[in-house]
Parts: C-alpha cells; structure tokens; sequence
C-alpha cells in the first residue's frame, strides 16, 4: 500500500514535469508575446518595463528554469491580463467553485446512474428497461452544451423553475450540474446495467438465494459491489470528462470557476494563468485516478496493489 | 444462548428416520425459448425419508438438477415455468408459496450445496459474512452468537484454525476446504433436506472422498435426509438408499442401491452400468459408453425417449411413452420389454 502510493507520487511528480514543459514551450512558441500583444499600440517604454517584469526579455530556456523554480515553491507569479490578482488568487477563488460543481455533478451522475442500472437489470426487456436504455443511449449522444440550452429553454424560461444564471445561492447549482452529470449518468447506467447481469447470472446469486436470503438483500449485498466494477474503473476517465466538460457548461452558465478562468486566460493569450490550470487540472485527474486504482482494491479483495 | 436456540429449533423439527420428509408428485418444468418450449422435466415423482439418502443419476440435460431447483423456486421464471406438480414438504406445497415462505424454508429446513466450490461462493465477501447471514436470518441470531456458530461448523468441517480463517475470503481457500465451507453454511441451521446438486464433480478423487465422508458422518450426527445429485455411480454406490434414474426429464427407474447395481431393469441404466469400468472385469476389456445423443427436448417425444438409442428397441416402443411399472420388491421401471430375460444386443 506505502509501496503503491510512493510509486504513484514519483509518477505523478514526472507527469506534472512533462506535463509543464510541453505546455510551457507550446504556449510560448505560439504567441511569444503572449497578452502583451494587443491592438492599441503600448509606448517602448511601457513595453520594455512589461516584458522585463515578465521576463519577457530573457531567453525562452532560461525563463523556462525560472517558472519551474518558482513553480517547485508553489507559486505560480503573476497574471498578465488581471493586473490587481495574483494567480493563486484566482484559483483560490475559482477552484472551490469548480470542484463542488464537479462533485455535485459526479454524484448525480452515480445516483442517477446506480438506480436506473440496476432497475434496468432486475426489470430487463421490460418498458422500464427500454425507456431508461433509451434515455441513456440519448444522454450519452447529446454534448452537454446542447443539453444545457435545451434545459435553459425548458426549466429557466418555460417553467420557470432555475434562475438562467448566476452564483451564491444553491439552487444556481442545480441545473448545470444536473446537465454536466448526464452523459456520466447514462453512461454509468448503461455499465451498472451489463455489470449487474453478469453478476446477476453468478453461481453465487443463486447460492445467495438458496440460503434464503430476500431478493433486495442479494441484489444490494451480493450483487452491487460485483456489478459496479467496470464502473469504478470508468471513474478515472469520469474525472476527466467532467473537468472538461465544466469548462463548457461554467462558460453557459456564468459560473465563476477555474474554467470560465481558464477560457479567458486561453483567449486572451494569458499564458501563466493557462499554465497554472493545466497543471491544477493535471494534479486533480492523477489523484483521482489514484483514489479509483485505491478503491478498487477495497472493492475486490482478489486485487493486489502491491506489485 | 445460541445454543439454546439451536436445539430447541432442533427439537421442533425432530424427525423420525422413515418419515416422508418431501413428497414431490408429477413435477414439471418447461423452459420457454425463442426456439420452441423446452421441457426440462415431465413429470417426476419421488419421495425423501428423514435420515435417508436418495441419488438420483443421470446425463447432463436429463433434468435432475432443474427438478430440485424448481423445487425450491431456484429456477429463473421466465424463461423458467413450473407446469404441474406438487412438492409437499411438512404438510405444505412448496411450489405454491409465497416467495416469503419459501425464503424462510431455503437455507433454514431445506439447504443447497452446488457443484463448483469454486463459484458458489460469494468473491466479495469474508466468510464470516456469508455464513453468519445465515444463521442471522433464519435462526435470529446476533452476530457474536452466529460468529460461534459458524466457527463451531468450520471446525465440524475440519478446517484448520477456524477462529481464524473464519475472516478469510473465499479466494484464501482451496478448492475441498472452499467445498467444505459450503458445506459448513448450508447445514448451519441443522436443515431437515440437504440437496446436493454434483458436490464432488468439480473435486480431484482424493478430494471428492474426503467430502463424501464428511457428509456421511454429518448425516449420521445430524439425521439429516439427503438428495444426492450426479453422474457418478461410484458416488451413488458409496452415499445412496435409493437411486432415482432420470433421462430426457423422466424418471426411467427407481431402485434400492442394491438391486439397482446388480438387477437393473431399463436399459438406459444397463448403459450406465456397461459405461463404467470395473474392477472385477479382465484387464483390457473394452468399455461400452451408451451410444448416441439424448433427444431434442423442445420436440414432441413419441414413444419411449430412449427409443433411438436402445439396444432393445422394438417397433411397440414408439407406440406409448412406457408408464412405470413395479416389479419385485420396490424397483420401478419405465420399459415394455423385460431386459432381465433377453439377450445383451451384439455390439454393432
């Protein structure tokens, strides 16, 4: 277990590593003069004081050593465009935002996505399978931003049920992480659903049953943690594509988190902030799919992790 | 405490030896496909003794494990459907209870054991888990009490260090001792019936010798009345009072154990008996396996269902399905012809 987790941090800390340097050299390459290159003509005095605090005057290689160095202290320096903020500032304000967003999301995505797999594998080729299959097979075809204005559409205008946007209150949660969880909920129901009738037709079911067991105790205690396997492992990939998929839907709905942050630092050429969320991002997926490599072994007691 | 318990649901139930424990009358299943209705078992009777041991034996296919798991509501339905038939077991019907009912006699009066020790039990779950729900559910136990108890019945089964394997995982145990863990839940709650669905088949010989005596001696302790299911005669010549034979989902002949390997009246179990090899047999002597393929069983059978594959076949089989008929001292069989007094067919 120690054993595992130190592997996995050496890794972690050698993607980090990768992870920055390509990004670093493409984003510099590309615009070299990143947000300083604006329309309206600055002074050559302005100029040469904006790129000499940005180091802009250096040689790409050595403010490569000088951004990991101070990277390696946690501190990501300046933005280019929000002059009064540093960057740690707007992640401190635009990373819990996120996050709840993305934990919200990914437990209606499970919720939703454990009860209607596992009623559509006890209720299978029956109307209630078919309709939650179909809805599933929609979820999972449908992009979340087209989601998103269909349910802005029906709930905000015709309902009238959700405020269209804006942040503070809970209820300004509710839609867009309803629509960031649904194609992980169609998914995860479709993977709880095959993964609940593999188990469902296991010798030990039936040993479950003639031990007299009633059924919603076989089907929870027996069945569940079997089933949802190919689940857990989905989880990893799950993370990513909600991450990404709240850089969407944060834009939709006027949400002030690290990804609206993160397409105005891309738009506008801001390459620390865009540096620092790559990063940021890439320190969340690898956690995460270290919790789901972790979590598997505490599901099935036949996976050993040290190897 | 627990064993108070333990005994005085014992004591309730206690049971004669000879008493009828189970009367199962024309029980039949069908198994409804896309290719047609399958029908697994057409009408079987027989009836189990308290403290009696009835095998029944036959191909795979030819019924015998549906017959029990229909029993018991085991089987999937759909595609699985119960026909006919009546299973008593202590005055009531079992094929016409509530699923409620029926849970609190499974695993509590009447347990299971399966073949594939490998499978059966749950990969998930320690064993003092799998074996204390029993005795929780059934017998109300708490779980302190049903942790005695299940390492009182692992030590019963002879596995080593109880108190401590008790917490393993089913993968930390071999084949036999996973065999013998299956064994220790399903008589956990002392069960009237143990049905045995091919315990041994999935054992090596040493193995499978090993369990069959660890039965026997459970049975002689507990009085328990035992359905023995297999292919294997050698099982049944060792642990069976009674034999069942059954084939294309009929019962083709009940016998003693006795008068079943030495006077055999069908020829299906005259093919079985020729199959087997045997010891006093000169060394080299060929073995006969009974040829051909059991019948189609979502088709219509006419006639005898052994028809095709009978040595003895005369044209008058194909006319009726033979009824059973009884002969001697409690042997039926379900043939028209008498094999007793022909000759065996030349070889083809």
């Amino acid at each position: 277990m120690i054993k595992f987790l130190l592997k996995r941090m050496l890794w972690m800390v050698l993607t980090m590593w990768v992870v920055f340097t390509i990004s670093f050299f493409l984003m510099w390459t590309v615009s070299p003069e990143g947000a300083l290159l604006s329309e309206r003509q600055l002074p050559e005095a302005i100029k040469q004081n904006l790129e000499r605090y940005y180091h802009l005057d250096q040689p790409l290689t050595y403010r490569y050593f000088i951004v990991l160095w101070e990277y390696l202290h946690l501190n990501p320096g300046p933005s280019m465009k929000l002059i009064d903020k540093s960057i740690l500032e707007i992640l401190r304000e635009g990373l819990p935002i996120s996050i709840s967003l993305g934990v919200l999301g990914l437990s209606f995505a499970l919720i939703l996505g454990f009860a209607s797999g596992i009623i559509s594998a006890l209720r299978r080729q029956t109307v209630i399978d078919v309709t939650f299959r179909s809805i599933a097979t929609l979820g999972i075809a449908i992009p979340n931003f087209v989601l998103a204005g269909f349910a802005i559409i029906i709930f905000v205008f015709q309902l009238k049920l959700f405020p269209a946007a804006g942040w503070g209150r809970p209820i300004d949660l509710v839609l867009p992480s309803l629509c960031l969880a649904a194609p992980f909920a169609a998914y995860i129901s479709r993977l709880t659903r095959t993964g609940m009738l593999e188990v469902l037709g296991q010798d030990y079911i039936r040993t479950a049953y003639a031990k007299g067991l009633m059924p919603t105790t076989v089907v929870l205690k027996h069945a569940f943690r079997g089933a949802i396997l190919p689940v857990v492992s989905y989880l990893g990939p799950a993370t990513a594509g909600i991450l990404t998929g709240s850089l969407v839907l944060e834009r939709i709905f006027f949400i002030p988190g690290m990804g609206s942050h993160f397409i105005e630092a891309v738009l506008q050429k801001d390459h620390p902030v865009s540096l620092a969320i790559v990063m940021v991002y890439t320190f969340l997926l690898f956690t995460m799919n270290t919790l789901v490599d972790l979590s598997y072994g505490l599901i099935d007691p036949r996976v050993k992790l040290d190897k | 405490m627990a064993e108070e318990i333990i005994m005085a649901d014992a004591a309730e139930h206690e049971n004669k030896p000879g008493k009828v424990l189970l009367d199962v009358r024309d029980l039949a299943v069908e198994f409804r496909t896309e290719d047609g209705n399958f029908k697994a078992v057409r009408g079987v009777d027989f009836e189990l003794r308290a403290g009696e041991t009835l095998g029944i034996v036959g191909e795979s296919g030819s019924g015998k494990s549906v017959t029990n798991l229909a029993m018991l509501g085991l089987i999937p339905q759909p595609p699985g459907k119960i026909t006919s038939g009546s299973a008593r077991y202590d005055g009531l019907d079992l094929l016409r209870m509530s699923d409620k009912q029926l849970s609190e006699i499974r695993g509590n009066r009447i347990a299971m054991i399966f073949q594939d020790p490998m499978t059966t039990l749950n990969p998930f779950l320690t064993i003092d888990e799998q074996l204390t729900e029993v005795t929780r559910k059934h017998l109300g136990l708490s779980y302190k009490d049903a942790l005695d108890r299940a390492i009182e019945m692992l030590e019963k089964v002879g596995i080593p260090g109880a108190n401590r394997r008790v917490f393993n995982y089913p993968h930390e145990f071999s084949g036999g001792m996973r065999q013998r863990v299956v064994i220790a839940m399903a008589l956990s709650c002392d069960p009237d019936i143990l049905i045995a669905d091919e315990p041994t088949t999935a054992l090596d010989v040493t193995i499978q010798a090993q369990i069959l005596e660890l039965m026997q001696k459970l049975q002689d302790e507990h009085g328990t009345a035992i359905v023995m299911i297999t292919h294997d005669l050698g099982v049944i010549a060792n642990m069976a009072n009674d034999v069942l034979v059954m084939y294309a989902g009929r019962k083709v002949e009940q016998a003693k154990v006795n008068d079943l390997f030495t006077d055999p009246r069908h020829p299906y179990t005259l093919g079985l008996l020729n199959s087997i090899p045997r010891i006093d047999e000169q060394v080299g002597a060929e073995l006969s396996p009974v040829a051909g393929q059991p019948p189609d069983m979502s088709q219509t059978i006419q006639g005898c269902a052994f028809y095709p594959r009978c040595p003895y076949r005369i044209d008058e089989c194909l006319q009726v399905d033979p009824p059973l008929v009884q002969v001697g001292t409690g042997t039926m069989h379900a043939c028209i012809r008498d094999v007793t007094t022909l000759d065996p067919p030349t070889p083809k």
